[in-house]
């Protein structure tokens, strides 16, 4: 009975925080933005290249959601903090691991209304062309994934910090690092520091190989086992960070 | 019920509590009271499981607020004393996010919506975004919050404070609306708000207890002595002499009269002070306009209590 009830106070927390993303006009600012930059970006390629599939803008988007996923997170937990709700929050008879995924989810669902919303690029692709329709749908469900663990990212940090601000600046440097570690020039250079070192980052904590093989169709366990246990690391230390704040 | 035992908190190299106990059995209502920053907040902060405390222990209803947290919840309302609101939701929106946060649904969950706007007075902004709302309507809502599961135990942080006299007076009555049924713990810094609703006060300054007891307790055990105003159409010099003469009048001072003839007389609990003064009285033929005890106030106590703390605090 209390396990139902915690799914239900997540289902309650996944609620209000998906409404509050659409009663404010950055949603739809967010949104456009990602739509018109992604789209555009890709679209200046496209015809350059000549090529009916998306690589271009699936290329993009590590870099890309460094800058935008922090910012759909950021006001996750610092804005509660801001406006004294989390203090509410904490004295509801669920745990902060619910609320916390009653969040995360919803800033998941934002993300994938987002992602949703290029679904265009294939259907005008396919029209122009002839894609390759499975390397598109494991390139989405890449997309997803990675959205998934910058969101994990992000919601970590602003769990650290009172303020959006700083919630979003440190969710960009700790993308960052992320993506900056799977560059294979990165791990060179860190292995001439350290022998290994560069490599072992890069094959256990850079997302770019994970994420280049989900872009050529090929989903495995191992990656997925990097996406989805990376972005739990990243919840559970978000959890424990709010229950111990607590001492 | 609550047990607060030996509760001892710090931030840092701030002590913020040290050593409070206190307890309030089924139904009472606690007034909490003491200057900003004397730990009032922290203490309510631990028992409705916000904050964990360095040492010490709180039980609800014989539940262990650090070994069932949610248990505890479960029983309280809280409404903190930075009122935590939603401001992008009407009031209609966040009262039906709590209640559904707090289990209810369906029948029950609009039953009590209904209950908690009438009680609370939200009945005409209840569509208004909660961030357009006046300070009194955003207060009432936090308490409506902390009353929307029907908890038994209230624990509410300065419930009344940026309010104007009359929304002072609607959440005076509402909480005494409640007594009996519920039992509840409201802070305070303005001290005259704890009479008109109980009797029961805890003191804390400096992050210790300084008092707990009743009001008529903890004035006799502040001050120490009994208070009269006597006055008289007689001659001042006369009564005087012989107020003073009085073996129960320890301290006698000389009060402004528009007619006739003030005293203010102090003497030991112990004794019938104004029995004394009226045989006194009717013995010399004084014709007395004024005789009453004068209960200190909050006021005086809570000075009296926390000068006496800061001074043994100095000797120590």
């Amino acid at each position: 009975m209390h396990n139902d009830l915690n799914m239900r106070g997540s289902l309650t927390i996944f609620r209000r925080e998906f409404a509050a993303y659409f009663n404010s006009p950055i949603a739809y600012i967010f949104i456009i933005a990602f739509l018109v930059l992604n789209a555009g970006l890709f679209m200046t390629g496209f015809f350059l290249s000549g090529a009916a599939d998306l690589r271009g803008f699936f290329g993009n988007l590590p870099f890309f959601l460094i800058f935008f996923i922090p910012a759909v997170s950021m006001r996750l937990w610092a804005e509660d903090k801001r406006l004294g709700t989390f203090e509410l929050l904490m004295t509801l008879p669920m745990r902060t691991a619910d609320v916390m995924l009653g969040k995360y989810l919803a800033a998941l669902a934002f993300y994938l209304v987002a992602l949703a919303g290029t679904l265009t690029l294939p259907i005008m692709v396919g029209a122009l062309g002839n894609p390759d329709g499975g390397a598109i749908f494991s390139s989405y469900l890449g997309a997803a994934l990675l959205g998934a663990l910058y969101l994990g990212i992000g919601t970590f940090t602003s769990g650290l910090m009172r303020d959006q601000i700083s919630a979003v600046i440190l969710g960009i440097m700790a993308c960052f690092l992320l993506f900056v570690l799977g560059i294979p020039a990165v791990a060179a250079t860190i292995d001439g520091w350290v022998p290994g070192l560069g490599s072992l980052l890069q094959n256990y904590l850079g997302l770019s190989s994970h994420y280049e093989m989900m872009l050529r169709g090929v989903v495995g366990a191992a990656d997925l086992a990097y996406f989805l246990g990376l972005t739990a690391v990243f919840l559970v230390l978000n959890a424990l960070w709010l229950e111990g704040r607590k001492f | 019920m609550i047990e607060v035992r030996g509760l001892s908190k710090s931030f840092g190299t701030m002590k913020a509590l040290d050593d409070v106990s206190f307890r309030i059995n089924r139904g009472e209502i606690l007034g909490f009271l003491g200057p900003n920053g004397a730990g009032k907040s922290t203490t309510m902060k631990i028992i409705t499981t916000f904050l964990a405390p360095d040492s010490g222990a709180v039980t609800v209803d014989g539940i262990d607020v650090l070994e069932r947290p949610l248990e505890v919840r479960r029983r309280i309302g809280y409404l903190p004393e930075n009122v935590p609101l939603y401001l992008d939701m009407n009031i209609h929106e966040y009262l039906t996010f709590v209640g559904r946060a707090r289990g209810l649904e369906g029948a029950r969950l609009r039953e009590r919506l209904d209950w908690c706007v009438e009680a609370c007075g939200l009945r005409t902004e209840y569509r208004k975004n909660i961030g357009e709302l006046s300070k009194g309507y955003k207060q009432r809502t936090g308490l409506a919050q902390a009353l929307i599961h029907d908890p038994d135990i209230l624990i509410l942080d300065e419930p009344t404070s940026g309010l104007d006299p009359l929304q002072i007076l609607g959440i005076r009555d509402l909480i005494k609306s409640l007594a009996g049924h519920k039992t509840i713990i409201f802070s305070t810094h303005i001290l005259q708000e704890v009479s008109p609703v109980t009797d029961r006060v805890v003191i804390i300054n400096e992050g210790s207890i300084i008092a707990d007891g009743t009001v008529a307790d903890l004035s006799r055990g502040a001050m120490g002595t009994n208070r009269v105003f006597i006055g008289a159409r007689a001659e001042a010099g006369a009564v005087e002499a012989a107020l003073r003469s009085l073996p129960v009048v320890t301290e006698l001072k000389p009060l402004r009269a528009t007619e006739g003839c003030r005293f203010e007389a102090r003497g030991p609990f112990s004794d019938d002070l104004v029995g004394s003064i009226e045989r006194l009285a009717r013995e010399r033929g004084w014709q007395l306009t004024e005789l009453h005890e004068a209960p200190y106030s909050l006021e005086d106590t809570f000075i009296a209590l926390t000068r006496r703390a800061r001074g043994l605090k100095e000797v120590a």
